[in-house]
């Protein structure tokens, strides 16, 4: 262990910490989604919001699509992420109920990336880009809420008045949904 | 069973919950198996290798052990051996071992024999009871060697070993003929598709499900299962290849890029993971069925072409499988299809067709051991569900010839045989651990010309009192154990590794003499881990076992596995 | 706890040793192998005994057992669980009528009555609990835990121990872990070599399946049971909090995931594979187990006695894979230290500031430090966020801090960890108040 010890010595360069008050330490997570932060592009449409500042690992986005067919609708996901980022992919739902094929009525969204595909060299980014395409190309395939997945697939017109109705807080073949207009 | 009525509950039974975290892995074939063996141990030295062993079979619950040890618990045995206490000190190291172990687990039956190994051995049919023995070194070469003789005339897996020191050893003597039809592959790197010599159900699936395949709408399109767009890929590559598949890995790629093209991009997703899965699977699918190497050494062994009334139920399984192969140039269909991107009706489908045709393969090869038995005018049929698993493992299924152990009788050299030139080249191997075994059948040797007592039962271990002196001893014999081999194998070595594979193996001599025969609490544990894993391999017939021999070094963390 | 009245063994004079009988050999010995400086004897042995070693996690009966049989005479286990009869078949200190009861507890009790003169003190609940100082204690730590937050969690508290004027605060981190019948064991020399961060990429992640495939084309008994964990129970019993260690709960998954299945022509759910979805149940038997936890211990021996090299020592191997399904294989190599390492890639270094400063005067201050020039830093510490440059609402929430004292809002020799667009590092100082 001595001899360890010799070696640690000779292998520092730099001046380094001296002992003092043990404080807690900045987390691996917390490092890494400092970082993540400080990369997202949110542009003109997206936001967030944290409910307590100093707790970076759990904030909503609010997205509000400037095209396509939720044109004008608010939409608020909440992150959770817990110590294990990036080993876990973040945890994230959606906080109303919507009327979306990829999105069920208990919030679960349906995005590779959140679940089967996350990898630890992803960041927040890539998830918060992967829910804006969500709104703009929703996806009839494989789809979380069938029905609106069966609308958009037999008629994109219906899908489309079905989507402005349950943004305007109206309901859809008995279902109702939030209003999420601006 | 409807809808409407709920399905009894079908919770697990006690002994599930307590086994579940191995029933996971060997099932309730495998744990049957292991509630009906019974292990022995003759143990010797500080005999702690072969405790720790019992205690891993203990624990996962084989049906009973019996320690055969005729020692005295002394003081010493308190510093290393967990399953003793204080106040067992003067009783006999069987018992006392025997009895906490069976505290381990309540299913478990515990027996002991005080008796010397010598007069236990001279009694007809001693071994009879046993599936399995395990014997702990040091034990002298005679006994060791008439052992040896007995429990391979019963057909009973002995495995013998060492542990001294940092440093241990094991070899396994299975029975000649050792047959494992549950190997447990790899299931995703294993996957039978047959995609090259598809079945007419197979082909006319495969066909509906692709009819206008351009024209599907972008949901259907991206559902087709990729073993059907392989088939289908497959049937307009023939079309301008006069009719052949891929032949060749250049050939493959051409046809993985056909694949490939072949996917829509114009799609919401810009991709479709059906495709990327048949392209994925291409290299590892468009193989031919041939059976491996392993597959024809069981078709071409002696017990599988002659068979005898007396035959064991593998080799007429076997046989009635190398007439399957004959006629079909393919195993039976194992039926299992990987998961893929499908719709849930189309792969249930799909899996129909498979396990169709896995079902007619079964009963082929079914009728052909009925038939088999018949003509071998046999009694007892053999259970069907041995006939399916076989036929589900065909391709995997492994044959391993149990082999002798290196008896270092006095006046005899090691003699290697057909492994001799393979030795003598691992000698000089940077990652074998080759010389580390010598270095203990050196030590073998040693201990077999130094009886500590006059009964010339109990041996002597190099290192108990004069650790140079005896080093020197041991060395000498590792230096002609290797320069026999050497000769045997015909070889020569030349300098400088000559002199770095003597200097070698006189390292690991001096590190085992270092230790005068003492058992290392840390080696033992893992040595027992290894042994225990090893004997769960030969009573479950699962899995691959070592064959046959391993050598840890707990110095540098490595191990070997080698054949001998 | 009574004292037993017999003798003492723990030290180690004279006749009293006859117990170490064969670890004396190794202890008194050198071998070709040691190194030539190492003086055998007295000082190994009694260095041995005074080592305060800790252990934790599902290894833990099999880690105790052999630190108390190498020689350790004060260890201490820490352990959060209860003792389940699922963990009979493997975890050798405990019975059927341990069930339910701690398992340091239990796990301390056997062993410090079976090897006379080891003295092991349990603490029941999670590592986290503890801080430095406990951690401080100890001469090495043995860990056989098994989720990879907990192991990261012990990697970098040990990591941001170590102190560069005390020899003592360089804890070697001992990890072994098991699945089925494969398994590792490795050494780690906190910042001197390839941390458990470094080697995140040697766990795979969970397999995964779509959401979408569960929720609309299930294929496999296990899409369903998947299903009916993910999806049905919060449809249907939102309000109830899913217990996987309530058979009623578990049977409700199960008869869900059955019906589904059989909407579906799937074949295959049964009780035990919903169990084992659900809990992502990991198969574990006894002899992986010894096997490993061995290793672990022979490693923490050798460190401990330098009876012999030892895996971790810089520059050499320091990680052992383990195979055991098909035949038996094993990989011993040196993973390297990864320079980028946000654990020990970059450790805190000291900055002495002036407490009266504001968090803007000191934010200004980085942007001329000679090594690194942080323009637009981004700062916090682990309670709190100082200042954020972005997202925007972050920005806002934290400008107000800019204007307060440095002492308001970090204590003394707090750790910051700042980040800034132009480097790919995060930099930590440990923030010093001036006098």
């Amino acid at each position: 262990m001595l001899k360890i010890w010799s070696m640690k010595q000779k292998q520092q360069q730099d001046e380094s910490a001296a002992t003092g008050p043990k404080k807690k330490k900045v987390t691996a997570a917390q490092l890494r989604v400092q970082k993540d932060l400080s990369e997202l592009s949110l542009g003109s449409t997206m936001k967030t919001y944290f409910p307590n500042p100093d707790d970076i690992l759990n904030f909503t986005l609010t997205i509000e699509p400037d095209e396509g067919m939720y044109k004008g609708g608010r939409f608020n996901f909440s992150f959770a992420i817990n110590q294990n980022f990036p080993h876990d992919p973040p945890k994230v739902k959606c906080t109303q109920k919507i009327y979306h094929p990829n999105i069920d009525l208990e919030g679960n969204v349906c995005l590779n990336i959140l679940r089967e595909d996350w990898k630890p060299v992803l960041n927040l980014n890539a998830v918060i880009v992967g829910l804006q395409f969500l709104f703009l190309e929703p996806n009839a395939s494989d789809p979380l809420n069938k029905e609106a997945a069966e609308d958009l697939k037999s008629n994109r017109e219906g899908f489309k008045r079905n989507v402005r109705s349950a943004m305007g807080g109206g309901s859809v073949k008995g279902q109702s949904y939030e209003r999420v207009l601006k | 069973m409807t809808a409407t009525t709920p399905p009894p509950l079908q919770g697990p039974t006690s002994k599930e919950k307590k086994y579940d975290r191995q029933l996971r892995l060997w099932a309730a074939s495998g744990q049957a198996a292991l509630e009906e063996s019974h292990i022995l141990l003759i143990n010797s030295g500080p005999g702690v290798v072969g405790v720790e062993t019992l205690k891993n079979l203990v624990l996962p619950g084989i049906g009973q052990f019996t320690i055969l040890d005729s020692a005295i618990v002394t003081e010493a045995d308190l510093g290393v051996n967990f399953f003793l206490e204080e106040e067992h000190l003067g009783g006999f190291r069987a018992e006392h071992t025997c009895n906490l172990l069976k505290e381990l687990n309540p299913d478990v039956q515990g027996h002991y024999i005080t008796e010397p190994v010598e007069s236990f051995l001279s009694k007809p049919d001693i071994l009879k009871p046993y599936t399995l023995i395990l014997v702990s070194a040091p034990i002298s070469p005679e006994l060791l060697s008439r052992l040896e003789t007995n429990a391979v005339a019963s057909a009973i897996p002995t495995f013998y070993i060492h542990c001294i020191g940092f440093y241990s050893h094991f070899s396994v003597h299975l029975p000649s003929a050792f047959p494992i039809v549950d190997t447990h592959p790899d299931p995703v790197t294993t996957a039978d598709l047959r995609l090259l010599t598809p079945w007419p159900a197979l082909s006319s699936f495969a066909e509906e499900k692709t009819t206008e395949l351009e024209e599907m709408s972008h949901h259907d399109h991206g559902h087709v299962p990729y073993a059907v767009l392989l088939l289908y890929y497959l049937e307009e590559w023939k079309k301008t290849h006069n009719g052949q598949v891929p032949q060749n890995y250049r050939e493959k790629i051409a046809f993985r890029d056909m694949v490939t093209i072949g996917a829509r991009t114009n799609n919401p997703e810009g991709a479709e993971e059906n495709y990327d899965e048949a392209v994925a699977a291409v290299l590892k699918s468009l193989n031919p069925a041939e059976a491996s190497s392993a597959v024809r050494e069981v078709f071409q062994a002696e017990e599988c072409k002659s068979l005898t009334p007396e035959s064991a139920s593998f080799w007429i399984i076997a046989h009635a499988m190398s007439i399957f192969y004959k006629n079909h140039s393919s195993l039976p269909l194992p039926g299992s299809v990987p998961d893929m991107k499908a719709k849930s009706a189309d792969y249930i489908q799909l899996q129909n067709v498979y396990k169709t045709k896995a079902r007619q393969d079964f009963a082929e090869v079914l009728d052909t051991v009925r038939s088999l038995e018949k003509r071998l005018g046999r009694i007892v049929a053999i259970d069907e569900k041995e006939v399916e698993a076989f036929c589900k493992n065909a391709a995997h299924i492994k044959l391993v010839r149990g082999r002798p152990f290196h008896v270092t009788l006095p006046g005899e050299g090691v003699r290697w045989g057909d492994r001799a030139k393979f030795a003598a080249q691992s000698l000089t191997n940077p990652d074998s651990l080759i010389l580390l075994y010598i270095a203990f059948l050196a030590t073998d040797a040693f201990t077999a010309t130094h009886p500590a007592d006059d009964l010339g039962g109990a041996v002597k271990a190099p290192g108990e009192v004069d650790p140079e002196t005896d080093a020197e001893k041991v060395t000498g014999i590792a230096l002609k154990i290797i320069d026999d081999l050497i000769s045997e194998a015909g070889m020569f070595i030349e300098e400088p590794e000559y002199s770095e594979v003597r200097s070698k193996a006189g390292e690991y001599v001096q590190e085992i003499v270092r230790a005068g025969g003492a058992e290392l609490h840390n080696i033992a544990a893992l040595t027992g881990g290894l042994v225990a894993q090893e004997v769960i391999k030969a009573v479950t017939k699962q899995y691959i076992p070592v064959d046959n021999t391993c050598i840890f070094d707990g110095v540098t963390s490595k191990s070997s596995v080698l054949r001998f | 706890m009574a004292e037993d009245s017999k003798p003492n063994f723990s030290n180690g004079a004279g006749a009293q040793r006859l117990r170490w009988k064969y670890l004396d050999n190794i202890l008194n010995r050198p071998g070709p192998f040691t190194d030539p400086d190492w003086e055998p004897g007295e000082a190994v042995v009694e260095g041995l005994s005074r080592a305060k070693i800790l252990g934790a996690g599902g290894l833990g009966c099999e880690i105790l057992k052999n630190l108390a049989l190498s020689g350790f005479k004060d260890i201490h286990v820490i352990d959060m669980d209860t003792i389940d009869v699922s963990n009979l078949n493997r975890q050798f200190l405990f019975r059927h009528a341990d069930v339910g009861k701690f398992k340091a507890e239990v796990a301390a009790r056997f062993v410090e009555k079976r090897v006379k003169g080891v003295k092991i003190t349990p603490y029941c609940g999670k590592i986290q609990d503890k801080d430095e100082d406990y951690y401080m204690q100890f001469a090495m730590i043995v860990c056989g835990l098994d989720s990879i937050e907990a192991r990261r969690w012990i990697n970098a508290t040990l990591v941001g121990m170590v102190d560069e004027n005390d020899p003592d605060s360089l804890k070697p981190l001992i990890d072994g872990g098991t699945e089925g019948f494969k398994g590792q064991a490795r050494v780690i020399f906190p910042t001197m070599t390839s941390c458990i961060e470094c080697q995140l990429d040697m766990h795979a992640p969970r397999a995964a399946v779509p959401l979408c495939t569960l929720a609309t084309i299930p294929r496999q008994p296990q899409h369903c049971i998947e299903w009916a964990h993910i999806i049905a129970w919060e449809e249907e019993r939102k309000d109830i909090t899913l217990d996987n260690d309530d058979p009623e709960h578990i049977t409700w998954l199960y008869q869900k995931a059955l019906k589904r299945a059989q909407e579906f022509n799937i074949s295959g759910v049964t009780y035990s594979m919903t169990q084992g979805v659900v809990k992502n149940i990991i198969p574990a038997i006894a002899s992986t187990n010894a096997i490993v936890a061995a290793s672990c211990c022979n490693e923490a021996f050798k460190i401990a006695t330098s009876t012999n090299p030892f895996l971790g020592f810089p520059e050499t191997d320091n990680y052992m894979m383990y195979t055991g399904d098909e035949s038996i294989y094993t990989y011993t190599f040196q993973h390297m230290k990864k320079p980028d390492c946000p654990v020990c890639g970059n450790l805190a270094k000291n900055l002495e500031v002036d407490p009266a400063f504001t968090l803007q005067d000191f934010i200004e201050s980085l942007a001329e430090r000679p090594e690194a020039q942080l323009k637009k830093p981004t700062i916090r510490t682990e309670a709190k966020s100082l200042y954020y440059q972005s997202p925007p609402a972050l920005e806002e929430q934290t400008r107000p801090n800019l204007s307060k004292k440095l002492n308001e809002l970090v204590s003394d020799g707090e750790e910051v960890a700042i980040s800034d667009p132009a480097f790919q590092i995060t930099f930590k100082f440990k923030l010093l108040f001036s006098k």
